[in-house]
Parts: structure tokens; sequence; C-alpha cells
């Protein structure tokens, strides 16, 4: 064959890898996030009204407006049509009371956005989950306008927590499983609609949204270092149920330790992480000075999350 | 006249401590929850380093070189003590405010880093020129974050209220992650001003616009 008779055109596409897409995107998980998050959206509205509705609106709104205006500061593309600050600016609302303020929703969210996600180098850079740093935020700098028990006068459901810390096990035992399931207890307003928060969790392991491994370690770690105190003492200590679906411990579990940037990755890793979560929770809720302690577990294991990501299997050969 | 005003100078801003050279930290972290705290810790400061400029300034030629560390810190330390009992007879409540944190400027790295990087080897007036330069930009850098966190933390300026009963104080700023938070986000403002102002210059800016090891020489204590 001559030289004359090969193709002149290109017959083998040489390009840099990768060269299959699986299709999942951002925008995806977002989208699949807040499906998961629909069932307690609507337990918030059933339960608080137009109130939720209003924190809800204003914190998505504010995170969304946020983001743009930081993206344009830092001349980079807005990329806010991948929904995260929707995401973002919702689970933050649910970490609030119904009754919070106007300025706090903005001023907290503003935080959420800047602080746990800009600063940082937009998505994929904190070392933090968002909402929780937020709420850290506001709960330091606001301790009132930040608790149900302050901004909720006018309703007549109890807070569970509180009750415990206060009152002993013997208030805390007067919640059914059914109420606290369904959201008939007073807390955040999206934190406390328990039942919900599971359906969209599993909602997500099944789509693989997020890795079973995270919420199994968190809900082991509440469950095991609980049911041990439970053991030692049960009329000191409250039942490990009890600790798994008050407070936050299952807004957490599903949607605040298994945000994607501040998680470890192996598999053993991941574990480690839900458990260090699961233990803190109830250790704050012991002995700290707060009655729901879980998002400073959250951050607390947030800043583990690099050194247990050193847990990797041993390359072949290795010593 | 024109040496010591450049290094008078260059302790206001160029070289200003905790911003700049990252240098005593730890009173600037910590006692800054008020402009008023920040104010009279800065003042202690520039009196122990001046003073403790000038002395070491002086004995420089006869103090041996193996054992000057701790020559410096004696030194240091009697000027501590001496502002320590000052205060405590004529400011006493601002005494009480500032705790362990006087006692502590002992060991504030700006007193030894300006004694081993400057005053170990410069002329009596220069060095205090240098040690009044550097307290004076530390002063001025506490009362900024001091007054910075009071006015959200607490609403208030020098302890003068500044807004109406409708304002919610942001109590995050006087807790101590506040002064972490705040100092980060005042040190990327500087870096922000330095890029600027090379931009503007038509240079390439630095990728750290901090000064180097020059300043400190924290590094090199432990060699010859």
């Amino acid at each position: 064959m001559s030289i004359e008779a090969l193709p002149t055109a290109p017959f083998l596409a040489v390009g840099a890898a990768p060269h299959y897409h699986c299709g999942t995107s951002i925008k995806g998980m977002m989208r699949n996030i807040l499906i998961a998050l629909a069932p307690a959206v609507i337990g918030a509205l059933y339960w608080y009204g137009m109130e939720a509705a209003r924190v809800m609106a204003l914190a998505v709104a504010t995170a969304v407006v946020v983001e743009t205006l930081a993206t344009k500061a830092m001349h980079r593309e807005v990329m806010v049509d991948d929904m995260h600050a929707v995401v973002s600016g919702l689970l933050f609302s649910f970490l609030l009371p119904a009754g919070a303020p106007w300025w706090l929703v903005i001023t907290g969210t503003a935080v959420t956005m800047l602080m746990g996600k800009m600063l940082f180098g937009e998505l994929g850079g904190s070392p933090v989950v968002g909402p929780a740093v937020g709420w850290a935020f506001c709960r330091v700098s606001w301790p009132l306008f930040v608790d149900p028990n302050a901004m909720m006068l006018n309703t007549e459901m109890v807070n569970p927590l509180t009750q415990l810390k206060y009152f002993g096990v013997a208030q805390a035992s007067q919640f059914g499983l059914p109420a606290l399931l369904s959201g008939n207890q007073l807390g955040a307003l999206g934190a406390a609609q328990v039942g919900a928060l599971l359906i969209g969790g599993i909602y997500l392991v099944v789509r693989g949204t997020i890795r079973w491994q995270i919420p199994a370690g968190f809900v082991i770690g509440v469950l095991g270092l609980g049911g041990l105190y439970y053991a030692m003492d049960p009329t000191m200590y409250a039942n490990p149920v009890f600790h798994l679906l008050t407070g936050s411990t299952m807004l957490a579990a599903f949607f605040l330790m298994t945000d994607s940037t501040s998680s470890p990755n192996g598999c053993v890793s991941r574990l480690v992480y839900g458990l260090v979560g699961g233990l803190l929770v109830v250790l704050i809720r012991t002995y700290g000075k707060y009655p729901d302690g879980v998002m400073f577990a959250v951050l607390l294991a947030n800043m583990v999350s690099p050194l247990v990501d050193m847990i990797k299997p041993k390359p072949f050969g290795a010593r | 006249m024109a040496s010591m005003w450049k290094e008078f100078s260059k302790g206001l801003w160029a070289e200003i401590p905790p911003f700049r050279l990252m240098l005593g930290l730890c009173p600037t972290l910590a006692v800054t929850k008020s402009a008023n705290n920040g104010l009279g810790m800065g003042l202690a400061v520039i009196f122990v380093l001046a003073l403790s400029n000038a002395v070491i300034s002086l004995i420089r030629n006869i103090i041996p070189k193996k054992v000057r560390i701790a020559c410096y810190i004696a030194i240091a330390a009697s000027l501590v003590v001496a502002v320590e009992l000052l205060m405590q007879a004529y400011t006493y409540p601002l005494y009480q405010q500032l705790g362990i944190f006087v006692p502590l400027i002992v060991v504030n790295c700006i007193i030894l880093g300006r004694a081993e990087a400057f005053a170990g080897k410069n002329p009596v007036h220069l060095s205090i020129a240098d040690g009044l330069g550097m307290g004076i930009g530390f002063t001025m850098s506490l009362t900024f974050l001091g007054a910075l966190r009071e006015v959200l933390g607490y609403g208030t300026l020098f302890g003068h209220g500044l807004f109406g009963p409708d304002f919610h104080p942001v109590h995050f700023m006087v807790e101590a992650p506040g002064a972490f938070v705040s100092l980060g986000l005042i040190l990327a403002g500087m870096n922000l001003l330095s890029i600027r102002k090379a931009l503007r210059r038509g240079e390439n800016p630095a990728d750290n616009p901090m000064p180097g090891c020059e300043s400190c020489r924290g590094c090199a204590m432990g060699r010859d």
C-alpha cells in the first residue's frame, strides 16, 4: 500500500481521560437531596404552618443571592444553578425554630454560605459542612433566638431534649415512639420531622447519593454509647432510641454528616467517621451544657475527617 | 535622622507586628474583647519593647553570644514586672481585665524577636525607634481588632453604646472563635490591599505578600 492510499483524516481519536461519563452531576445529586428533603418540608408546613414556610423561603433565597454575589466578587463563573445553594439554605433553615426572626435567618444563611462554602473556594473546598457552621454562629451569638423553647411560646408541643436536660428521664419517657416519629415534638422546624427525614434518608441511600456507612456508623454510635449509659442506670440516662429520634440526630445522620466535601472517602473511614459523630452526640447531650449538641458533634467529626481518611487498604506488596 | 524614621515607620504598616509578622498572636487573640483592653495591652507592650530594645542595644557588645537569649529574657522579665506593678497601682481594673496576659508579655515573640533581629546588632537610637514603631503598630492593631470585636460583639466602642436597643449584639465576635475569624479576615483584607497596590504599580503580585523570614529570625536562633 502506497503512502498516498492512507486516509488523511485521523481515524483514531486521541483524547485525554475520562472517556466515559456515568451521567451523574452535582445538579442531579442536589435534585435527589431536594426530593429526599421534600417529606420533611411537608411535615414542617403541617406542624408549623406559614411560619415555617417563611423561614425556609427566606433562607433559600438568601443563600442563592449570597452565593451569586460572592461568585461575582470572586470573578468566577456563577454556578448557582447547580442548586447546592438551595440545599444549603434549606438545610440551614431546618435547624432554626419556626419563629426565628428575619434578620437571624438572613445573617445565619449568609454565614452558612460565606464561611461554610465560599471562603474555602466554592463547592468542594470546605472542610466543614456549611449549615452546621451557620447554626453554630447563630447559637453562640443569639442563644435565645435559636432556642425553639424561647421562640415558640404559642405552641403546645414540648421539646423532649430540654425536658431531659432540666427535668430528668421521667419527663423524657412521656414521649411515645409515634409522636416522636411523626414530628409531634418541639424542635427546629425541619430537624424535628424525624420520620420524614428517615424516609428521605433511606431514599438517598437507595439511590446511591449517599453511602450507607456514614448514617450506619452514626446510628451505631448513638445507640451504642446511649445503650451503654442506659444499661448502667436507666433512671439516670435516657433510652438510646430517644436520643436517635429527638433533636437533629436524624438530620445530621443522613444529610449533614454525609456532605460530600467534608466526609472521608474510604468505607472503613466513613464508618469510623460516622461512629465518632454518633459518640460525640451522646457525650455532648449527657455532659455538655447544650440540650442538643448534634451540630457541634458534626463539626468536630468533620475535623476528624482528614485523619480517618488516612485509613486506606494497603497496596499489594507494600510493607 | 532619616534612618531613625525609617526604622520607626516600618512597624506602622510594612511590618506591623501581629498582621504582617504574625508575632505576638497570643495577646492579639486573647485580650481584644474590647478596644480598651487592646489599647491597654498595647501600651504595656510599647513600654516594655522600647526599653528592652534600648537596654539590650546598650549592652549588646558585652552579652556572651551563647547565653544571649537568657539575657534578653531576663531583661524583658524585669521590665514586665515593672509594668505589672505599675498597672496594679494605677490602672487596677484594666490589670484585672488583662489578667495573666500582662506577665505573659515576657514570652511575647515580639519582644524576643526584635531583640534578636534588631536590638542585638544595631545602635541605641535606632533600636529605640524600632521598638517604639513596633510597639505603636502593635497597639494600633490590637485597638483596631478590639474595636471591631467590641462594636459587633457588644454594640459599644470604648464602653459607649453605639446602637439602639433593636441591635442584637453578635456575641460570637467576643468569644474565642470570633477572634480567630476576625484575625483571618483582617489578614485577608491586608493581603488584598497589598495585591491591589502591586497591580497598580504594574508589578506581578507575590503569591504570599507576607514578608519572609528576615524580619522574624525565629528559626535562626538555634544556630551559631
